[in-house]
C-alpha cells in the first residue's frame, strides 16, 4: 500500500540575478509501507531538496503530496499532523543534535510535542533507546552528544525521529559522515526498524552499493529530474540511463590488476575531460536532455526533452536510447 | 604533458628500495591528566613514487601519524619517541627531528606538502585564489617576481583541470571538487617529493571523487612524487595505493602490498574492514561491518587491542601483545609455498599467524573479521564507559 504519494513535486529557488532556479522538476514517486526506496545522484542533483520538501522544511512550489491518500496539510494543525507522520534523519549527527542538551531531552521533546502523556515518558524514552540498540538506557539518556561516538549519535537521531511513531522516515545520507566500519550497523538498524515498524523509508545516498543492498527500488536523480527508476537489482545490474552507467563506473573497483586500473583510468580521462569541462562551464540548457553534454551516447534527438521509456519490468529510463520507435530503425 | 604508457613502470614501485621517507618507532601522545597514546611504536617506509595508503577507523591514529611525519604536531600532541628521516632526490638525508624552526619552515611545502580533509576550511574565504597562490611563492621563493608567480599559478590551475581565469575568484565560487583541486594544485606548487593527503575525497560524491583520484594518479605519474594517502575507505585504497598500512588503536596491524591484502587479508581487522561495504555488483548478502568501537587510548592496552571485537580471538590474544611478522602460509597468503613478493614485505601483527600459538581447525582464509568461532550477535551498543570504550567482553 502506498503510504506517501508524490506527484509532480517542483521546487524553485529565487536567484538574486536571473531567473528562478528549478532544483526539483516534476518528480513523482510513491513510498510503500515496509519498503525502502533509494534516491541516488551526485551533489547538487536535488536529492536533499526532495527530502526537505517532503519533510516540509521548505514549501514546494508545485505538486501534490498525499499521505495515506489525503493531501498533506499546508499549515496549522494539519501541517503539524503531517510532520508527525513524516520524520527525517539528517546527514551529520554532529550537527543535528544540540550540544547543550542531553540525549534524554532530545528524545523527550518530540514525544511531548506529539502529545505523549506525562506519565510513562521515562519508559517511552527508554523504549526508544532500546529500539536503536543503545543501552543501558539509564546511562545513555544522561549523556550529552559530545560524549557519544558518531554512530551512537546517529542512533540517537534515529530514535528521535521514531519518537512520534511516524509512517514515513526520510533518511538523508544517514551514514555518509560515519566511519565505513559502522555504516553497515546503522543501515542494518534502519532496515530492521523499517521491517518491524512497517515504515516507508526513503534512503537518500550517493553510494550505489548500499542503495542496491538496502532498498527494493532505486531512483536516479540528475539535475532535478528522475532519470531512471526501477527495482534495485535491475537499475544497478542493467542500468538503462547513461548517467546511471557513469555513476556505477565511478565506484572504486578493487581486486583488479594495477595495469588494468591504469588503462581504465586513462580511457576515462581521455573520454571524459573535454566534454566534462565544457558542460560545467555552460549554463544549463532548459530544453532537451540535461545530461546530453556529458553523455557519451548523445544524438541529435537529445535536444528534445525525453519522456520516460520502459527499460524492463517496472523499470523506466528518461533517455532516447530507450525509445521503442528508435529500436525499430536500423542502426 | 603526456606520458607514454610504457614509462609508468619507471616511477612506480619498481624502484623498491629507493626510500624517500623512513619513520622508525614513532610514538605520539596527547598530554593530559591521562595521556592519550594515539600512535604507538609505528615504523614505516615510503618509497619514491609510490602511493602508501593508511587505513583505519576514526580514532586509530591515522591523522596523528600523518601530522607526526610532517612535524605538524602541536601541543598537547607530542612525539615521545622515534626518528623520521627524509631522503631527498639529491641524496641528502634530513633528520626531521633535528630541524630547527627556520629549517623546518624551509623544508615544509618544498619537500613535503599536505592536502587536508576539509577543502572548505583549508582555503581562506576572504582572499582570492591569486593571493593565496602568491602567498606560497612569497613565503618560499621570495626571489620570484610577480609575473613569474602569475605564470606559475596559472600553470598549476591548468594542471588540475581548472580554468586559469578562476585565479581572481574566491573559494566560495568553486564547488567542493574544484576547491579540492585547488588545494592539490597548491600542494604541488613547489614540486614537493612527498604529498600527505588526509581524507582528500571524503566529503565529495562518487563522480567527483573519481575525477580527483584520476587527477592525483595522473599527476603522480607525470611528476613522480610519493603520496601518503589516509582514508577510512579501504575500498578506495585497494584501488589507488601500491602498498597499504592498516592501523588499529595507534598501531600498524597489517602492512603490505594492496592487491594481495585486498584479496587475502591476513589480519581479522583488515578482513572486517573489507567486509564493511557491499560490493556494487556482487551477490546480495548480509554484512555487518566491524561492530563495537576502537579502544580508549588513555588506558593501557593488554594483549592485542582488537581482541574484544575479534571473532577469531583465542587464548593468548587478551594478554600477549602480537608484533608484526610475516603472515603464515595458507592463511591470508593463499596456497602454502606459493611464491609471492618476498614475505618480509608483508607483515601482520596477529597471533593467528604464529604457528606456536595458533589453534587447530581455523578456516583457510579470513572471510570476515567476525567469522570463525561464534559470530558476534548484535548486542546493544555499550555507551556505559568512555566515549570510545571498547565493546567489552561481548565477543
Amino acid at each position: 500500500m502506498s503510504v506517501l504519494e508524490v506527484r509532480d513535486l517542483t521546487v524553485d529557488f529565487a536567484q538574486r540575478n536571473g531567473p528562478k532556479f528549478r532544483a526539483v522538476d516534476h518528480v513523482s514517486f510513491e513510498l510503500q509501507a515496509g519498503q525502502t526506496l533509494a534516491l541516488v545522484g551526485e551533489s547538487g542533483s536535488g536529492k536533499s531538496t526532495v527530502a526537505r520538501s517532503l519533510a516540509r522544511l521548505l514549501t514546494p512550489t508545485d505538486g501534490t503530496i498525499l499521505l495515506n491518500g489525503a493531501a498533506a496539510g499546508r499549515r496549522g494543525r494539519r501541517l503539524r499532523a503531517y510532520r508527525r507522520d513524516v520524520q527525517m534523519v539528517f546527514q551529520d549527527p554532529f550537527a543535528s543534535l544540540n550540544p547543550a542538551f542531553s540525549v534524554d531531552h532530545h528524545l523527550r521533546r518530540p514525544l511531548v510535542i506529539a502529545g505523549h502523556r506525562r506519565a510513562g515518558l521515562d519508559e517511552a524514552v527508554a523504549a526508544l533507546l532500546r529500539s536503536v540498540n543503545l543501552g543501558p538506557a539509564g546511562t545513555v539518556a544522561k549523556k550529552y552528544p559530545h560524549e557519544l561516538s558518531g554512530g551512537q549519535r546517529q542512533r540517537v537521531a534515529i530514535a528521535r525521529a521514531l519518537g512520534p511513531d511516524p509512517a514515513v522516515l526520510l533518511a538523508d545520507e544517514p551514514v555518509s559522515m560515519l566511519d565505513v566500519s559502522i555504516r553497515l550497523e546503522i543501515l542494518n538498524l534502519l532496515d530492521a526498524l523499517k521491517r518491524d515498524r512497517q515504515l516507508a523509508l526513503l534512503y537518500i545516498t550517493h553510494d550505489l552499493a548500499t542503495a542496491r543492498h538496502f532498498s527494493t527500488h532505486i531512483m536516479v536523480m540528475y539535475r532535478g529530474e528522475i532519470v531512471e527508476h526501477g527495482p534495485a537489482d535491475e537499475v544497478i545490474l542493467r542500468p538503462a540511463h547513461p548517467y546511471t552507467q557513469l555513476l556505477s563506473s565511478a565506484v572504486p573497483a578493487p581486486a583488479t590488476s594495477r595495469r588494468e586500473l591504469t588503462d581504465r583510468r586513462r580511457a576515462r580521462q581521455q573520454a571524459g575531460r573535454a566534454e566534462h569541462n565544457a558542460e560545467r562551464s555552460e549554463a544549463v540548457a532548459d530544453t532537451g536532455c540535461r545530461f546530453r553534454r556529458r553523455c557519451p551516447a548523445a544524438m541529435p534527438v537529445c535536444s528534445e526533452h525525453p519522456p520516460d521509456f520502459p527499460a524492463g519490468p517496472a523499470h523506466t529510463a528518461r533517455c532516447w536510447l530507450r525509445d521503442p520507435e528508435r529500436a525499430k530503425e536500423p542502426a | 604533458m603526456t606520458v607514454a604508457g610504457q614509462q609508468v613502470g619507471a616511477v612506480s614501485p619498481a624502484t623498491r628500495d629507493d626510500i624517500v621517507l623512513r619513520a622508525e618507532h614513532v610514538s605520539v601522545e596527547y598530554a593530559g591528566a591521562s595521556p592519550v597514546r594515539a600512535v604507538r611504536d609505528v615504523s614505516l617506509e615510503l618509497r619514491r613514487g609510490e602511493i602508501l595508503g593508511i587505513a583505519g577507523e576514526s580514532g586509530c591514529g591515522k591523522s596523528t601519524l600523518a601530522y607526526a611525519l610532517t612535524r605538524l604536531l602541536r601541543p598537547p600532541a607530542e612525539l615521545t619517541q622515534g626518528t623520521i628521516e627524509f631522503h631527498g632526490k639529491d641524496g641528502n638525508v634530513v633528520d626531521l627531528m633535528a630541524l630547527d624552526p627556520v629549517a623546518l619552515r624551509r623544508f615544509r611545502w618544498t619537500k613535503v606538502s599536505m592536502v587536508f580533509q576539509s577543502a572548505m576550511n583549508a582555503l581562506n574565504p576572504v582572499a582570492s585564489l591569486r593571493t593565496q597562490f602568491a602567498d606560497i611563492f612569497r613565503a618560499h621563493v621570495p626571489e620570484m617576481n610577480e609575473d613569474a608567480r602569475e605564470q606559475r599559478s596559472r600553470e598549476l590551475l591548468e594542471m588540475v583541470g581548472i580554468d586559469p581565469g578562476r585565479l581572481r575568484g574566491y573559494p566560495h565560487e568553486l564547488s567542493g571538487g574544484m576547491r579540492q583541486r585547488v588545494i592539490i594544485a597548491m600542494a604541488l606548487a613547489l614540486q614537493p617529493e612527498i604529498v600527505v593527503m588526509d581524507e582528500p575525497t571524503t566529503a565529495l560524491d562518487v563522480v567527483v571523487q573519481r575525477d580527483i583520484l584520476d587527477e592525483i594518479e595522473q599527476l603522480r605519474e607525470e611528476l613522480g612524487f610519493s603520496i601518503i594517502f589516509i582514508t577510512h575507505d579501504l575500498s578506495l585504497l585497494l584501488e589507488l595505493s601500491d602498498r597499504l598500512a592498516v592501523m588499529y588503536a595507534g598501531e600498524i596491524v597489517e602492512y603490505g602490498p594492496s592487491v594481495q591484502m585486498g584479496t587475502a587479508p591476513a589480519h581479522p581487522y583488515t578482513a572486517g574492514l573489507l567486509h564493511s561495504f557491499p560490493e556494487l555488483l556482487g551477490e546480495r548478502q548480509s554484512l555487518h561491518g566491524v561492530p563495537g568501537s576502537p579502544p580508549d587510548l588513555r588506558q593501557p592496552i593488554r594483549g592485542c587491542a582488537f581482541t574484544p571485537r575479534c571473532g577469531y580471538a583465542f587464548e593468548p590474544c587478551s594478554d600477549r601483545h602480537p608484533v608484526l611478522g610475516p603472515p603464515a602460509p595458507g592463511l591470508g597468503i593463499g596456497e602454502p609455498g606459493q611464491p609471492h613478493d618476498s614475505p618480509s614485505r608483508w607483515q601482520v601483527a596477529c597471533h593467528l599467524h604464529n604457528p606456536d600459538l595458533r589453534p587447530a581447525g581455523l578456516p583457510a582464509a579470513l572471510t570476515s573479521g567476525l567469522a570463525g568461532p561464534g559470530p558476534v550477535s548484535p548486542e546493544p551498543d555499550p555507551v556505559s564507559g568512555e566515549p570510545d570504550a571498547p565493546g567489552k567482553e561481548s565477543a
